[in-house]
């Protein structure tokens, strides 16, 4: 009997934590701390399709094509595949030997859905998916600023279960659409949001205002306890109607003006160097301007049929997804490698160009305070284990760089190297590896987001 | 409660054989006037009675059902004697009725048994009337013989003769093992609620009988209790002689239920323990005493209690109300969060329904969806229209090979004429076990193809008129299936009709197979996506083909984001498809299929004019369609105030909205986000109308109805008949459907299966037939107890096929009659419940006793102190251990000994079943803190018939009252639960009576 009552108590003790009594103080903490702390943390999520080039360690190739570094630790030696980062290398860790666990044995093109969430997305049949990383941290700071998050790909919209053209899901593990036209996600920040987004205000604000009557009549009629259950509600509508207004305020606060005289907005992945730049520059700019702290931009979508298969048309080749199949042609590794030095030649200017710029409330530059991630689902041709992973920034949040960490027990990617065949992906699971939310738990939480556990990890990684 | 009924209770504090004995006194010769005290299956009757063996007869036999369990005979002698050696004869007939596997034991005092012989997988006996003889390796005086006879006869047993070498059976007595149907009646005599007396609190004020405590129970408790629980010792930080007796002013009646639970289950004082041995009359004395303060105390404290049942709608009540309120089949409420369970495992309970501001916001964009989607504008739009016969799916799917073949036609060289040879043979050729089409008359057929993109069907302009039955069709052996891909046609909203004419392809089929239909697209080759959206058995033969018809809500499922955007025939491809899927094992033919999308069975459709009623112009009225709104909505009248409060937030937003229709919308989203809706107000309003709301509620998960609504409105609900009229009514009803569901999924904790690793279909099968047994039952009002055994059982074929049941076929669920060597009936052996109280390999005692205590019996352990040592797999010594032993093992550790002799023993009696729920040969003989023996599933099933058929039904009550209340129980509550158990019990426990009787409880009705 004493042990129920205790086990009682305990669960009391928890609904009281996210229920009412406790939760005004914490909101009005939060208000304050968000105040105080006027140094905004960023994250930024990035995603390169179908693999990476991973030669055997006894092909010619080895040496200059591996995508991942040599010598796990600090030092680390770069290939071509990763060389433009070399200006950075203090500013960056790369990560081997991580994974989602329960896609390991699912074809790596139908992946790129779980990325950011870790969620068992499975190989056919019916589909469920979880929150993703990015939109786990903007349900934390999303209203701080005047858009939530940025959710970019160079497909656009949501695509199809397992065939994702969007790295965001919601809170019910819906995909976000993502905007893909650089005119558009300029408008969205920088241009007036337009009488609509006013009316729907208003309307809500009345609304609102009726729900509180209703709400407050009722209340009279309820006893005490039951006042407390009804209190809940009462504080839902009030949150609401803070974010309400919040959102009003920023239809009066004048759009930032940035000038973007040396973009193109009207670009289209056929001018793909210039797109991948405009597209960067556009993050760049939502950070810089503070309109928003969230970001992710899926690269390209699984499996080629997409616009983004033209990429590697930057540097003169034609399809971006055929360079992963053609891996054992001649130059077939240097190619691919190619393909990952231009995407980090791109990436590493963004960097730098957070790197260059103090942070414009003080405090570091913008890159000391943003978090970056870049990575795939597959390593190897269509597998789907040992994903390749840079992690940059935010060194003001206390990340540790200037590494290459590897866990898991394949120390030489022997086991996730060489394939250009099926075999690859359907083969049994013999090496360990970390799961890769352990990464994105431990982000949240330098974030600042008091998460207790996400895409099933309750660990976090001490050595980044 | 009367001593009496206290003495039975200690007696049956010792293995379940000896309690029910039925006295025989058998004489070696004289066979007149024995008389058998109560019906058994196992004594037998007349000619083929127990007295029969011992007849030194062998021309009699005893014979008898064993109901697939061992039966057990037991011989108690006037003197203890020493036999050398024994014998059985056979009977007379039937050599497969003779025992095969026995165990004979000796005892001096009918407790401690000792082995003197076993004997397993015997040979037939040579011949009928048949004697053999077999030694006892170390003979010993013995006053009690007893043995334990296995058949492997799947119904009968017979014996003609048991003797032992030099012993009369003058003056012996001779008792068996009741079976479960007696076991089930004679605990049912035993049940305390069946004395009228019982349970009935004195008038006056309530006052605490201390004089008694003083003069006759301290002195009990302090011989038999406080050397363990008082100032020396505090075994389990439990100390008795600081409680306080007075329950009426004092806080420990939660502490006096605890201790008077423990003493009447015999748990205490230890039964080994002579010091402080508690006799029988006095036991009976405190469990009486207590009972009756606690009858008094809780009475008393009624008006106390903390908890009510203000409490938000759960997410399914959410979702099912709007479908109520609005007519449409939708699941709403899907992306709220899953609703934290109580303590009883609830999700209806009134303290753990939260509501956060993130949880409020989806409300609200349910609200707006729901009434977006139920209202249209506008003319009725015209449907994409598609017929697939036979002749059309030629035409499409034999496409290119037909132009192939036509080309090579105009040709005429010999290559040429060889390809065409060859490809028409192969255009027309196929597999008859795969799915093919076929002209059932000439034979002539094609093979399936599919191939995402490809083959896409075409809209038709006009539905043609039925046609006649063709030959021309599509045959679907046992599993195959058939994709037809509907290109990007098909509208992204609104209802797609299906219709489908079939029949079962062979006459002679012994079961009726199952079309299922997936709906799904594949953009790309790695991207695809298939989801079952239905299925019926077709039951149709080729003599009367029938149509069967389907619903698919386009808007509320995954469509493919693609089409619109690419062109058909491109990658990514946009084209969505349906696959007709026959699971089974007899094949179907199907020579007609339609589809409409949308379809409206009238414009506008039922779910507009549940909002906006035809003829009330929401600009010139918006009075009236709020009223009626409000009324349903809130289940009950608007005030004045409330419709004038609503009326000016319509006007107030009607100027920035395009229309009326769209600010009223507006308006109705906030009274589906109002606490009126969302809460379930329990307010002292003259009329019914939370009566009303909290009926629907229990049996409908759901808003009350129009009938409901008008009998609150004219105060009529309350009365009793009423009351006892409408229950019958809403669980006639197809929304009770509901209620079995989510009662069943939440008492019994079935979620716990959805994590399982079992096949989908079977484990889909597993959850069902709990949900289907309490169903039936409900249907039938049955026997409550039929829960912990029954003769009959849900299935369908997946299920029975599991449980090696033959002659089941189909998916459907239906009454099946269980033969005794299934070894199956009542939930706690049922697949699913094992399997998940297991973890998908190996069998899980500990699971299956904590959830038979805290599911079944409302008798829930304690949780594990914070500090428990792992059992160490990597000590060797551990290692080599039987699951039994490791548990035993663990339970002498001294920190885990106290939780788990209370829990493992229930465990270890359910051994006999898998970590799927399948039977298997296992140590399973537990013996529990009071010292019973559970002898495996049979004894655990016999235990709880003959023991504890009061705590189960008092469980019960208590489980479906929390649930009906959707508050947790409390110690004021006490009284009125056990009236509604004493009611229930003596109207014969039945289902449905024990939901009646919650409803007229001065509980719900308070």
């Amino acid at each position: 009997m004493s042990t129920q009552l205790s086990s009682l108590d305990r669960r009391k003790f928890l609904r009281g934590v996210s229920g009412f009594a406790l939760a005004l103080p914490c909101f009005e903490t939060f208000a304050k701390s968000a105040a105080a702390a006027t140094t905004p943390k960023r994250l930024a999520c990035f995603y390169q399709p179908d693999g990476v080039p991973m030669p055997r360690v006894d092909d010619p190739a080895f040496q200059e094509f591996s995508w991942f570094p040599h010598h796990p630790g600090r030092d680390f030696q770069l290939t071509n595949s990763l060389r433009p980062l070399e200006p950075l290398r203090d500013k960056m860790t790369v990560v081997g030997g991580m994974s989602h666990p329960a896609v390991r044995r699912v074809h790596g093109h139908s992946n790129a859905d779980q990325f950011l969430t870790g969620a068992d997305t499975g190989a056919s049949g019916d589909y469920e998916n979880s929150i993703s990383l990015d939109q786990y941290y903007a349900n934390a700071v999303g209203d701080e600023t005047r858009v939530s998050s940025l959710v970019l790909s160079t497909d656009g919209g949501t695509g199809s279960p397992r065939g994702a053209q969007t790295l965001s899901f919601n809170q019910a593990g819906r995909p976000i659409p993502a905007e893909n036209r650089p005119k558009r996600i300029f408008d969205r920040l920088f241009v007036s949001s337009g009488k609509d987004a006013e009316r729907r205000l208003a309307i809500s604000q009345s609304a609102l205002d009726d729900l509180m009557g209703d709400a407050n009549s009722l209340r009279k009629k309820l006893s005490g306890h039951d006042q407390d259950t009804l209190d809940e509600y009462l504080q839902s509508v009030r949150d609401t109607e803070i974010r309400v207004e919040k959102a009003r305020r920023w239809l009066d606060i004048p759009m930032p003006r940035v000038d973007v005289s040396h973009l193109n907005l009207d670009v289209t992945p056929d001018d793909p160097r210039n797109y991948v730049q405009t597209m960067y520059e556009l993050i760049y700019l939502a950070f810089r301007t503070d309109s928003t702290r969230v970001a992710t931009w899926q690269i390209g979508r699984e499996n080629g049929v997409g616009a983004s298969d033209y990429l590697a048309r930057a540097i003169g080749y034609n399809l971006t997804h055929q360079l992963s199949h053609n891996t054992k042609k001649p130059d077939g590794w240097e190619q691919f490698s190619n393909y990952c030095n231009f995407l980090m030649e791109e990436y590493g200017r963004f960097l730098q160009r957070l790197q260059d710029t103090p942070e414009p409330a003080g405090n570091g530059t913008m890159l000391d305070n943003t978090v970056t991630l870049f990575g795939s689902a597959s390593s190897a041709f269509h597998l789907s284990r040992n994903y390749p992973i840079v992690l940059t920034g935010g060194s003001n949040l206390g990340f540790k760089h200037g590494q290459y960490l590897k866990f898991g027990t394949d120390e030489d990617n022997s086991s996730s190297s060489g394939f250009s065949t099926d075999a690859g992906w359907r083969s049994d699971v013999e090496e360990e590896e970390r799961p890769l939310s352990d990464l994105y738990l431990t982000m949240l939480h330098r974030l600042g987001v008091d998460a207790e556990s996400f895409g099933g990890s309750e660990t976090t990684v001490a050595e980044v | 409660m009367n001593l009496e009924f206290q003495n039975k209770q200690r007696a049956h504090l010792f293995p379940v054989f000896l309690i029910l004995v039925l006295l025989i006194h058998a004489f070696s010769t004289a066979l007149a006037g024995p008389e058998v005290s109560s019906p058994s299956n196992h004594v037998g009757h007349g000619k083929q009675s127990i007295l029969m063996a011992v007849d030194a007869n062998a021309n009699s036999k005893w014979c008898g059902h064993h109901e697939g369990q061992s039966v057990q005979w037991q011989l108690e002698l006037p003197v203890a004697i020493a036999a050398k050696g024994y014998s059985l004869t056979s009977a007379n007939d039937v050599p497969s009725r003779d025992p095969d596997h026995w165990v004979l034991e000796g005892s001096s005092e009918g407790k401690n048994w000792t082995k003197l012989d076993s004997r397993k997988n015997q040979p037939e006996w040579e011949k009928r009337h048949h004697t053999r003889h077999f030694a006892i390796s170390s003979p010993a005086a013995w006053k009690y013989f007893r043995f334990t006879f296995q058949f492997d006869d799947p119904t009968h047993y017979q014996l003609s003769e048991i003797a032992f070498d030099g012993v009369s059976m003058k003056g012996a007595k001779i008792a068996v093992s009741p079976s479960l149907s007696d076991l089930r009646n004679e605990g049912k005599r035993l049940s305390k609620y069946l004395d009228p007396e019982a349970l009935t609190v004195p008038d006056g004020p309530p006052t605490a009988n201390l004089a008694a405590f003083q003069h006759d129970i301290k002195p009990l408790l302090e011989a038999s209790c406080v050397k363990c629980h008082g100032p020396d010792k505090q075994k389990g930080k439990f100390r008795i002689d600081t409680l306080d007796p007075d329950m009426v002013n004092g806080e420990d009646g939660a502490w006096w239920v605890e201790v008077t639970d423990t003493i009447s289950q015999g748990e205490m004082p230890p039964p080994d323990e002579e010091d402080v041995e508690l006799a029988d009359v006095d036991r009976a004395k405190v469990v009486d005493w207590i009972s009756q303060e606690l009858l008094v105390a809780s009475q008393a404290r009624r008006s106390e209690q903390g908890h009510t049942s203000f409490r938000r709608l759960t997410r399914y009540e959410t979702s099912y109300a709007l479908q109520d309120l609005l007519g449409l089949p939708y699941d709403f409420a899907r992306d709220l969060p899953p609703e934290t369970e109580s303590e009883d495992g609830f999700q209806n309970s009134s303290e753990m329904l939260q509501m956060t501001s993130a949880q409020f916001e989806t409300y609200r964009e349910i609200a707006h969806t729901a009434l977006t989607k139920a209202t249209v504008r506008g003319e009725q739009p015209e449907p994409v229209r598609y017929v697939i016969t036979g002749e059309s799916a030629e035409a499409n799917f034999q496409k290119s090979r037909l132009s192939s073949i036509e080309k090579l036609r105009k040709k005429t060289d010999a290559d040429s004429q060889a390809k065409l040879a060859e490809q028409e043979k192969a255009a027309w050729t196929y597999d008859a076990n795969a799915a093919h089409f076929v002209n059932l008359e000439t034979g002539r057929g094609f093979p399936s193809r599919s191939g995402y993109g490809r083959n896409s069907f075409r809209p038709v302009e006009e539905l043609p008129e039925t046609p006649e039955v063709s030959n021309y069709v599509l045959a679907l052996p046992g599993n195959t299936q058939q994709l037809m891909d509907f290109g990007d046609f098909l509208p992204g909203s609104g209802t797609l009709r299906l219709r489908v004419r079939a029949w079962q392809s062979s006459t002679d089929s012994p079961s009726n197979p199952d079309l299922r239909i997936h709906f799904g697209y594949q953009p790309s080759n790695n991207s695809k996506t298939s989801f079952r959206v239905g299925e019926w058995t077709i039951t149709s033969t080729s003599d009367s083909p029938e149509f069967y018809e389907m619903d698919i809500h386009l808007g509320e499922i995954s469509r493919n984001a693609f089409r619109g955007k690419y062109p058909l025939g491109k990658r990514p491809n946009p084209s969505e498809y349906l696959i007709f899927q026959n699971p089974s094992s007899s094949g179907i033919h199907i020579d007609y299929i339609e589809v409409t999308a949308p379809h409206y069975d009238q414009w506008p459709p039922e779910s507009h004019q549940r909002v906006f009623a035809a003829g009330v112009d929401p600009e010139s009225n918006p009075r009236k369609i709020l009223s009626d709104f409000m009324r349903r909505a809130w289940r009950r009248p608007a005030t004045e105030a409330e419709l004038d409060k609503k009326l000016a937030l319509f006007n107030a937003i009607r100027p920035s909205c395009d229309d009326a229709q769209q600010a009223m919308l507006e308006v109705l989203a906030t009274v589906i986000s109002s606490p009126n809706f969302l809460y379930i107000v329990q307010s002292p309003e003259p009329e019914n109308f939370d009566l009303a709301t909290r009926l629907a509620m229990f049996l409908w998960s759901s808003v009350p109805d129009e009938e409901l609504l008008k009998l609150a409105e004219a105060g009529r609900l309350s009365d009793p008949d009423t009351l006892a009229e409408q229950v019958d009514r809403m669980l006639a009803d197809e929304r009770s459907e509901r209620f079995s569901h989510h009662f069943v999924r939440q008492w019994l904790g079935l979620a716990l299966l959805d994590y399982q690793e079992v096949e989908p279909n079977l484990r889909e099968a597993m959850g069902q037939e709990p949900i289907e047994l309490f169903a039936e039952m409900l249907r039938h009002d049955s026997n409550i107890l039929d829960f912990l055994h029954s003769d009959y059982t849900m299935l369908n074929e997946k299920l029975a096929k599991h449980y090696g049941i033959k002659e089941v076929f189909g998916s459907e669920f239906r009454r099946v009659d269980l033969q005794p060597e299934s070894r199956r009936g009542g939930i706690l052996t049922q697949a699913g419940l094992l399997a998940m109280n297991a973890d998908g390999e190996h069998s899980h005692p500990l699971k299956r006793g904590i959830w038979l205590l805290e599911n079944i019996l409302h008798d829930p352990p304690p949780p594990p102190p914070p500090a428990v040592p792992e059992i160490d797999l990597a000590d060797p010594r551990i290692l080599e251990m039987t699951l039994k032993e490791r548990m035993a093992d663990h339970r002498n550790d001294p920190a885990c000994a106290s939780c788990h002799e209370k829990i493992d023993p229930w465990g270890i009696a359910f051994e006999n079943y898998d970590a799927l729920g399948q039977w298997r040969s296992e140590d399973s003989v537990g013996v529990l803190f009071n010292g019973d023996t559970l002898q495996g599933m049979d004894g655990l099933k016999r235990y709880l018939l003959e023991l504890r058929q009061d705590q189960f039904a008092s469980a019960m009550t208590h489980k479906l009252t929390a649930y009906a209340l959707g508050r947790p129980m409390s110690f004021g509550d006490r009284t009125s639960l056990e009236q509604i158990t004493a009611t229930t019990r003596r109207e014969g426990d039945g289902l449905k009576t024990l939901i009646r009787n919650i409803i007229l409880s001065e509980l719900f009705n308070s």
